[in-house]
This record gives C-alpha cells, structure tokens and sequence, in this order.
C-alpha cells in the first residue's frame, strides 16, 4: 500500500479514482437534473442518504481510546515506527464494522477485485477539432 | 411525472429505456464506439446535441436497479477522464430522462445559453482534490503529548477492566475526537491556502471520515497540474510519518458546478 511512500512524504498520485472516492464525489454533488424531468429509479434516493456516513460515533470513541491505552507515551517519546504501525493495522482490524461503512468497505473490496484486472486504455471522448489536428 | 418510451430505432422492442445523463460538454465533442460508463459493456456513450451544447448519454434498460459500485465507477470515469481532454459540466450520478428528445427539451434547450457559458469559463480547467488523512498512532500520539489531562485520563484508564470505565474510555475518545477536528480545521485551511494561488477557485470539502486531514477540491488550469503536484509535494513532505496525502485529478468539476450556475 502507500506506506512505503508516507515515510518518505511522498505524494501518493492514483490514477483513476476509488469507489471511496466516487462515493464522495459523485451522490451529492455535480448538476441536479430537477426531479419532475428525471424518470424514477428505484434505489438512488437511498443510495444518496446512505453515502452520507461520516464522523464519529461511540465506536469511534472506544477506538480512539484502546489505541492511546496501548501507547506507550511517557516512556518513549521517539520511535517505535514498527509498534505503531502494528497498532495502527490492529485497530483497523479489529473496529468493528458498523451498518454502512462495513457495507461499502465490503463493496470496495468486491470493486477492487475488479479494478486489479489489467486496466484497457481510457476509451475517452474528444473533440471534433482536436481529432483533425492530429 | 414522464415515463419512459422506447427510442425509434428500437419500434417493437417492448423493454423500457431511459437516457441516462452523465453531463454536458461541448457541441462539437465526439465519443469514442469503445467508451462505457454505467450499464455494462454492452451500453455505449454517445451524444445529445442542441445548439453549441451537447449531453454525454448511454441508453439505459429501466428494469435493471441502478446504482452498483461498477455503475458508479463507470460515471465518474467516463466523466474524468472526459474532464482531461474537454470542459465538462458533470451531473450528479443517477439523472436518466425519458429518451433523446426528452433531453433535448427538457435538459439542454431550457438551460442552453448558462451551460454554454459554463463550458466556456471551463475550458482549459479541471478540477483537483488534495485528500489528505491523518497517520492514526502518529495523530492520537500527538493529542496526548499536547494534553496533559488527556495523558493523566489515559493513565488512569489505562490498566482497569474496559468493563469498568466504558464512560471514562468514552470521554477519553470524545475529548481526542474534539482534539483531532480542531486540528482537522487548521490543517484543511493549511491546504487551502497553500494551494489557492495555483487554482481559479477552493472548495474545502466536509470531512469524510474521522481521521481525514483534509479534504479540498480545486479548479485548476490543466496546464498548471505541475504547480498543484509541487504544493502538495512540499505538504506532504512537511507532513511526513504524520499525514499522508493524495492528489486527484484531473476530475471533472463536481465541486464548483453551483458556482458556475447563474443566480436564481
């Protein structure tokens, strides 16, 4: 993954965007096509309350808290990167998964399957002009 | 409310379909046979046009439920990557009208004159999202050594049973939560304001999760894309070990569609 490059304090600069991503992108914002004109779907108006998760709850409480519980601070101020990053991959690990963040993290696993598979080219539109300079 | 009827060219055909709208573009854009978004490899993209505008469409079956983390992939791709090469005016996922005219009176004729205006103040542009999250150890390690009454709850919590001090583990969360926004604020107007030189406008976005850093979208002029990598270059690596940080883009301008709309 990206740990590698966060030593470092690179950038990491992915070349098509997450589900996690598009799921904040694309349910609440861009052009609203007026209700009355749109054909009703079943499943989008849920799709779009459900997408808005966020923040933190009692769960995220607890987390927080068994994470600094097993710190050790006083002690060692400097270091422990291995430690830390065991904890850090621990506490993911071990959070529970609540209503719809579990279900969309399971359905970015089930999307990655999907997009490890050798991407094809970008199939893109383009523009008139720009196809006859060439 | 309208219902959908079949195009002509599918007389006879008794399966519904609607024109599933991804967004506007120029008139004189073309689309590639190849080109998916949602509904499969089967459904092509093509194009609505009127006037100097024209909609990016796929014909759409209605009996199918829209919404799988493949439909909503294949929106924003087709729109991003759209995004790189033409302006854009992307809609929100999930607008399918009844058919082809029904999207020329009722989407592109009505608003032609402002989403020709919009694409004209696009051109050249796209937009950019700095994502940046906090490192969990590192971000609670840095909450607790800046507060001592946080320190003194975590010691006295620390060795009793969870059983014991689920309130106290509460207020102890609680209090690093509050902790982690305050920072949350200051590193997001960090960002912001290191990368608006280079951009024709910020957005900073709600957080999305509870270790986000930050979250702001940019607009950009594409040819500008090296400046924004070297900001947040110089961001993450002062933020190194603590934040790690993403850039998007080029994307089509989810973010700033509202502004570009004329006041109603």
């Amino acid at each position: 993954m990206t740990s590698a490059l966060q030593q470092s304090g690179a950038v990491d600069r992915p070349t098509s965007a997450s589900l996690a991503d598009v799921i904040d992108t694309i349910l609440d914002k861009g052009l609203v096509i007026d209700a009355y004109v749109r054909v009703s779907l079943v499943g989008i108006e849920l799709l779009t309350i459900d997408a808005r998760i966020v923040v933190a709850s009692v769960d995220t409480y607890l987390r927080f808290a068994e994470a600094v519980n097993r710190m050790d601070i006083s002690q060692e101020k400097e270091g422990l990167p291995e430690l830390m990053q065991d904890m850090t991959q621990g506490g993911a690990k071990h959070k529970v998964k609540g209503g719809v963040q579990g279900v969309l993290e399971a359905a970015g696993e089930k999307v990655r399957d999907v997009i490890d598979e050798p991407a094809e080219p970008e199939r893109v539109p383009r523009r008139r002009r720009q196809a006859e300079e060439e | 409310m309208s219902t959908a009827t079949a195009p002509a060219g599918t007389a006879g055909q008794a399966q519904a379909t609607g024109v599933y709208v991804y967004g506007i573009v120029p008139e004189d854009v073309e689309t590639d046979p190849e080109a998916h978004g949602v509904g499969g490899e089967s459904a092509t993209v093509t194009v609505v046009r009127h006037g100097r505008i024209a909609a990016l469409v796929t014909e759409l079956a209605l009996d199918r439920p829209l919404g799988t983390p493949d439909d909503l992939l294949g929106h924003e791709r087709l729109l991003d990557a759209t995004a790189a090469v033409v302006p854009v005016l992307p809609a929100r996922f999930g607008a399918v009208l009844a058919d082809r005219q029904a999207t020329v009176d009722e989407l592109l004729a009505p608003h032609h004159d402002w989403f020709a205006a919009a694409l004209r103040e696009l051109e050249g542009k796209a937009e950019y999202v700095v994502r940046a999250r906090y490192v969990e150890g590192a971000v609670l390690r840095e909450v607790i050594e800046s507060d001592p009454a946080l320190e003194r709850l975590r010691v006295r919590i620390r060795d009793k049973p969870e059983e014991t001090t689920r309130s106290e583990r509460i207020a102890l969360g609680e209090a690093i939560n509050t902790a982690i926004d305050a920072r949350r604020q200051a590193d997001g107007a960090r960002v912001a304001q290191a990368i608006e030189p280079s951009t024709a406008g910020v957005v900073v976005r709600e957080a999305a999760g509870e270790l986000d850093a930050a979250n702001v979208a940019v607009l950009a002029e594409t040819s500008r894309e090296p400046e924004l990598e070297q900001v947040v270059r110089d961001l993450a690596r002062d933020w190194a070990g603590r934040v790690e940080v993403r850039l998007l883009g080029p994307l089509a301008p989810y973010d700033f569609v509202t502004e570009l709309q004329p006041g109603e």
